[in-house]
């Protein structure tokens, strides 16, 4: 062990963070390679570790789990906006054919990760966002190119906001489940972009964006 | 350090490396069950088998004439993707001072026969490699290498997915795989990329990448 964490056993965090993000870097790290390997030795009984007080361990898991809370209902609202805006379009059968046997799966997967991340914040003792009220632009579902167009624009973010979320998730629970989502997303990307006619596969590695890019690009659709 | 442990993954004593552990623990993915992976190396490594196969399998079928138009651009712009995962896997296992695996002896049968036995092949390549992804990503302690895993992931499912489609697939279950991707065990994928591998007890090196 080393000093650091020893420390941090004692219950006596010497560690300074310029911002939000490098603690939660460090509590990431600290939880898998340190703390958590000491506490997971205690949980097994090894007598040599795991004899200091678990209690701030405890706090360190709070502490990741509500940043956690606050991914998850990032992506609940991400979420929340496929699931309206597609339900929409397969309402307003703005699609038709082989579109919409393509459209109506990708309704269906919106709203079941509405209902699989809701019940996960609830699982972990948080309180899931309520659905902001959305608005479109007019013509978004009566336009077959205005529609995909949005529809594909709202894929190619919901991938990136996933991938800009992948390293600060604490729990590997939470990671798993979050990138069996973001997969999904990367097939909806795929398929709306061929239907476009745009590139399928724009770069061999997907690109991430942070929370604010996203929020930001998703602004002029929240009421 | 080494934290020996009972009966908590395999149901004997196993001094399993603790950065495996916590995972394993805390995990009720199909990656709990198996400690497949002592590093980023061997995940890497893992990783990098798959995408040889890949890479390799689009230069042999890109180059069989089966394809023409966009299906073509399409799956030039696949064969890319999976050499640029070849390249910058390899750079990475050498960046962490490790020793990339070589490429598997590969025999593909019959897969370029047709356009569709080239595409039905190729999209089982291809939800594999998602599902190898997913149940590996786990174990990557790298911040870096996650977020890379995690866009390469991503790929791989837009190239099942538009594969799944140039078939005429069903939508659910041809073109999507469910509301949420599946993982796999590294032994399950190995099983099912093993009728492609010429000489399959040579795969791999070491402990790394074993059948």
């Amino acid at each position: 062990m080393t000093s650091n964490q020893d420390q941090i056993f004692d219950g006596k965090p010497v560690l300074q963070f310029d911002n939000e993000h490098d603690r939660r870097s460090f509590l990431r790290t600290a939880l898998i390679v340190g703390v958590g390997a000491g506490f997971v030795g205690y949980a097994a009984g090894d007598p040599t570790s795991g004899t200091r007080s678990s209690a701030f361990a405890g706090n360190l898991a709070q502490a990741s789990v509500q940043g956690d809370l606050d991914i998850l209902n990032y992506a609940l609202t991400l979420e929340y906006l496929e699931a309206d805006f597609y339900t929409q379009g397969v309402d307003g059968g703005v699609v038709s054919g082989r579109e919409l046997d393509l459209v109506t799966p990708i309704r269906d997967h919106e709203q079941a990760h509405v209902a699989a991340i809701t019940a996960t914040i609830k699982d972990l003792g948080g309180t899931p966002v309520k659905s902001p009220k959305f608005a479109y632009p007019n013509g978004t579902f009566t336009n077959r190119g205005t529609f995909l167009a949005t529809a594909s624009t709202f894929e190619e973010l919901g991938v990136t906001a996933y991938n800009g979320q992948v390293t600060l998730i604490d729990s590997v629970d939470i990671l798993a489940a979050a990138a069996s989502i973001a997969g999904v997303e990367s097939r909806h990307a795929a398929i709306l972009a061929d239907l476009t006619g745009g590139d399928p596969f724009p770069s061999p590695i997907e690109a991430s964006a942070s929370m604010g890019a996203v929020l930001k690009a998703a602004k002029p659709f929240i009421a | 350090m080494q934290i020996k442990r009972k009966n908590f993954i395999r149901g004997d004593v196993a001094a399993v490396p603790p950065t495996v552990a916590l995972g394993a623990l805390n995990n009720r993915f199909l990656w709990a069950q198996a400690a497949d992976f002592d590093s980023d190396v061997d995940v890497l490594n893992y990783a990098l088998t798959l995408e040889y196969l890949e890479a390799e399998f689009y230069r042999q079928g890109n180059s069989a004439g089966l394809l023409s138009g966009k299906e073509m651009d399409y799956l030039d712009a696949v064969q890319a993707d999976e050499e640029s995962h070849v390249s910058t896997i390899m750079q990475t296992v050498q960046k962490l001072g490790g020793e990339p695996v070589a490429a598997p002896a590969v025999d593909f049968g019959e897969s370029f026969a047709s356009r569709e036995s080239f595409l039905t092949t190729a999209h089982v390549f291809e939800n594999t490699g998602v599902q190898a992804y997913l149940g590996a990503a786990g174990f990557i302690q790298d911040k870096a290498i996650l977020q890379a895993a995690a866009g390469i992931f991503g790929v791989e499912a837009r190239h099942a997915a538009v594969l799944g489609n140039l078939l005429g697939l069903e939508a659910e279950g041809g073109v999507y795989m469910g509301a949420t991707e599946t993982p796999l065990t590294m032994d399950e994928v190995l099983k099912a990329v093993s009728p492609f591998l010429a000489d399959a007890g040579a795969m791999g090196d070491g402990a790394a990448v074993t059948l």
